[in-house]
């Protein structure tokens, strides 16, 4: 994400295939994992800075291992569309606040000016625009989230379903021939400095 | 909200809404006139049926077989694994007889906005005590737990419910009433039947007496004494002298009699003696502790409750229809309509399914059982077996196009726009395409309809190396068609030029083509209302392919004649189906 090289450009293309537009608000990189080929578009927020207070008794007795600080963990050929923001969720635990990772699948579409708060987010998902995710929501994979929804804090949503509305409702299913429409491949081409040509 | 800009679309016909196609094979050898009658008629997808067999691409399955579609209607289910939507544990179908269709666990839904709920001490409002974080049990609590939303922060106490343990939500509500009093389940109620009748002196009957009298008859306390009335009615033979015994007793009041008598007279004339005898045979329950429940017409206290309270306290009709039905609750005249006796609603149990083809009974979907697991075993989608059609305004710079042309633009009337489909061949053999579209669209506005090439070959989708690169078109509407153009002919558009019988553009394993259009106008000589949805540009469109299947490991299907001897022998397929192209709206003057 530091790479320097590509003076020019509205994005920053990293070796594993990462396009981080420039008016991408990224805070806290260093707690920011991006698995590769995700794209992320100008306006976008991540907030990497939100990490862990407490470390969990699990980790901190492992003697030596350095603290897993990571924040916001998002796999490959996911889609942060303008104006996007990635929230870790926070909460009480044991007395005090802490926030918790944030951890999304691979290709996930999150699109316009949507607002995650999710605990975690499956591969496969498609959420729509305008759409706001409620803190230490899980939703699985192969799940749609149609524009304007407001899923509820806590609320798990399983594979294959469609859902809409404020607060979310299940409103369909996944069909079966529908699952290689979260294929995000194509989408990851179109965007960057050298874009593949728009389609005939 | 604006409306919706217009996007195209492809529905496909499932050839099951076509009665003949789904008879047996023997009857579909012999050709009729009836079947000649059938290929002359045009699909007309405005028909009031046709919206119950299209489907877009993705919905639709594939019967390797029987070498057809087959639809979400026509396809039978079979329920592989039923589990919770919010815990995600499998539910045995052992327990979902005993316990029901719904979660038992702690998975509940807001009886206001349907939200989840969660468990939370009732001092700190702070989720830090929900079901995640069960190790802070250890801090003490003097308080007890309740569920509460987190999206519109109701929480059961206003129902005046509070648990005692985070754990086991639905078993501890099961004895709690709103307003926080206890009642008995069916299995306690029973024990202590048992235990007075064990006893068996009088003073014990009185008490149990009592103490029923004293119950709110809620419905599945009602149901209970019901049915051990009427079990003791079937099990007395001598049970004539009841208070209904004088009313045309004709000897026939005892149940053992009346089943001989009925069986003296199996399929004769007996409704006469019938009613009669029942009337005598089985007497009604008379006091609340047989089950009898008289019914309060007084409402004169609901009246009055309801003139008192403020309309966000009444219940919604979708808040009553989502709840579950509650044995706890007051029977019939008690239902709910206040907020205050909406219960929380434990979460609906959700499915996997597997689905047989209808008409040979194999499997063409079979998901992994495991809850988790998002893979199928058997998945034979529609899509990977016919030509996916897409579908795009096309923009002929120059004098004879038009000059600019957005999806979301609406058609002008009489106006020539041209479209520029694109069928993508996803099987790995070349296939020949043959269209056909009626010259008018049905309907009251006939819209002119050209297609330049009907018949074409696409090539096949072979590359196993390009199978890596192969896009998905349909993920979104933005990237159709952006990739697998190896062979994509580059230049300027505006050296094409539309002619007739020949493709428009060609790639790896897809081509496009150009349809004419010419939008009807949409005025009526009366004056009249345009119907729902009629200023919609719908052309019908029947798709024939064909191909040269490889006959080796296929046994079923073999077209009689071309026979089965020669293994390196192709065989010539064919799938012929009607699909609907939405292009447009017309716009209205």
């Amino acid at each position: 994400m530091s790479s320097r090289r590509a003076p020019r450009g509205e994005y920053i293309e990293t070796d594993t295939g990462n396009k981080v537009a420039r008016k991408a608000t990224l805070v806290g990189t260093q707690n920011i994992m991006l698995g590769g080929k995700t794209v992320i578009q100008p306006e976008v927020m991540i907030r990497g800075d939100l990490i862990r207070s407490i470390q969990s008794s699990t980790s901190s007795s492992a003697a030596g291992a350095p603290p897993n600080n990571t924040a916001v963990a998002i796999g490959r050929y996911c889609f942060l569309s303008r104006g996007a923001c990635l929230r870790p969720p926070g909460r009480h635990y044991k007395g005090a606040f802490t926030y918790m990772p944030l951890r999304i699948g691979d290709h996930v579409f999150v699109g316009l000016g949507s607002v995650i708060q999710a605990a975690s987010i499956g591969s496969h998902v498609h959420i729509g625009a305008r759409v706001v995710v409620g803190e230490f929501a899980i939703i699985k994979d192969y799940v749609r989230v149609l524009d304007g929804t407001v899923v509820p804090p806590n609320m798990v949503v399983p594979s294959f379903t469609i859902i809409a509305g404020q607060p979310a409702r299940v409103i369909g299913e996944v069909p079966e021939g529908g699952h290689e429409a979260f294929e995000l491949r194509e989408l990851y081409k179109t965007v960057g400095n050298n874009p593949h040509p728009a389609p005939s | 909200m604006a409306p919706l800009p217009f996007s195209p679309y492809t529905f496909i016909q499932c050839p099951c809404s076509d009665s003949t196609l789904l008879a047996r094979p023997a009857d579909a050898k012999s050709p009729t006139g009836a079947d000649a009658e059938e290929d002359e008629r045009t699909f007309d997808p405005r028909a009031p049926r046709s919206n119950y067999s299209l489907y877009p691409l993705e919905y639709l399955l594939y019967c390797e077989d029987c070498h057809q579609i087959r639809c979400p209607r026509c396809v039978s289910e079979e329920i592989a694994t039923y589990y919770c939507p919010s815990c995600l544990f499998e539910v045995p179908s052992s327990n979902l007889k005993s316990e029901g269709n719904r979660c038992t666990r702690s998975c509940f839904q807001c009886p206001i906005c349907i939200g989840p709920l969660s468990v939370t001490t009732q001092e700190t409002r702070h989720p830090d005590a929900n079901l995640l974080s069960a190790d802070n049990a250890a801090t003490p609590h003097s308080g007890g737990f309740s569920l509460t939303c987190s999206y519109c922060h109701w929480s059961s106490t206003e129902i005046g419910v509070d648990f005692d343990k985070p754990n086991g939500i639905h078993a501890q509500l099961a004895k709690i009433r709103n307003g926080g009093e206890s009642r008995l389940t069916a299995k306690e109620r029973k024990e202590r039947r048992k235990e007075l009748s064990h006893r068996g002196d009088s003073a014990a009957a009185a008490a149990a007496r009592e103490e029923i009298e004293e119950q709110v008859p809620d419905l599945e306390n009602q149901f209970a004494n019901l049915k051990s009335f009427y079990n003791s009615q079937l099990a007395d033979p001598t049970a004539a002298d009841n208070g209904l015994s004088t009313l045309g007793d004709l000897g026939f009041s005892s149940p053992s009699s009346l089943s001989r008598i009925m069986n003296l007279y199996t399929g004769g004339k007996i409704s006469d003696n019938k009613a009669k005898s029942r009337l005598g045979a089985i007497r009604e329950a008379l006091t609340p502790e047989e089950g009898l429940l008289v019914a309060n017409l007084d409402e004169a206290a609901l009246i009055s409750q309801l003139h008192q309270s403020e309309h966000c306290d009444t219940a919604s009709m979708a808040q009553i229809t989502s709840q579950p039905p509650n044995l706890g609750e007051p029977a019939l005249h008690g239902a709910s309509r206040f907020t205050s006796s909406l219960r929380p609603i434990p979460h609906l149990l959700r499915t996997k399914r597997s689905k047989r083809c209808p008409v040979c009974r194999h499997i063409i979907s079979k998901p992994e059982p495991k809850v988790q697991t998002t893979r199928f075993r058997i998945r034979l989608v529609a899509g990977s077996y016919i030509p996916s059609i897409s579908i795009k305004p096309l923009t002929l710079p120059g004098p004879s196009g038009s000059s600019s042309s957005n999806p979301s633009d609406l058609l002008i009337s009489l106006k020539p726009v041209h479209y520029l489909l694109t069928f993508k061949n996803p099987i790995f053999e070349t296939i020949k395409v043959t269209l056909a579209t009626p010259a008018a669209t049905p309907g009251r506005f006939p819209s002119k309809v050209t297609v330049l090439c009907p018949q074409f070959d696409i090539d096949a989708n072979t590359d196993v190396w390009d199978e890596a690169l192969k896009d998905n078109d349909r993920s979104d509407k933005s990237s159709r068609n952006s990739g697998g153009t190896t062979r994509q002919r580059r230049g300027t558009e505006a050296g094409y030029q539309l002619e007739v019988g020949k493709i428009w553009e060609r790639g790896r394993n897809w081509v496009s083509i150009v349809v004419e259009v010419v939008p009807a106008s949409l005025r009526l000589e009366d004056g009249g209302m345009l119907r729902e949805d009629e200023d919609i540009l719908e052309i019908p469109m029947f798709v024939r392919i064909e191909w040269e299947a490889e006959n080796a490991g296929d046994d079923g299907g073999i077209v009689p004649g071309a026979g089965g001897k020669d293994k390196d022998q192709k065989e010539k397929r064919e799938l012929a189906y009607w699909c609907v192209l939405g292009l447009g709206k017309i716009k209205q003057n």
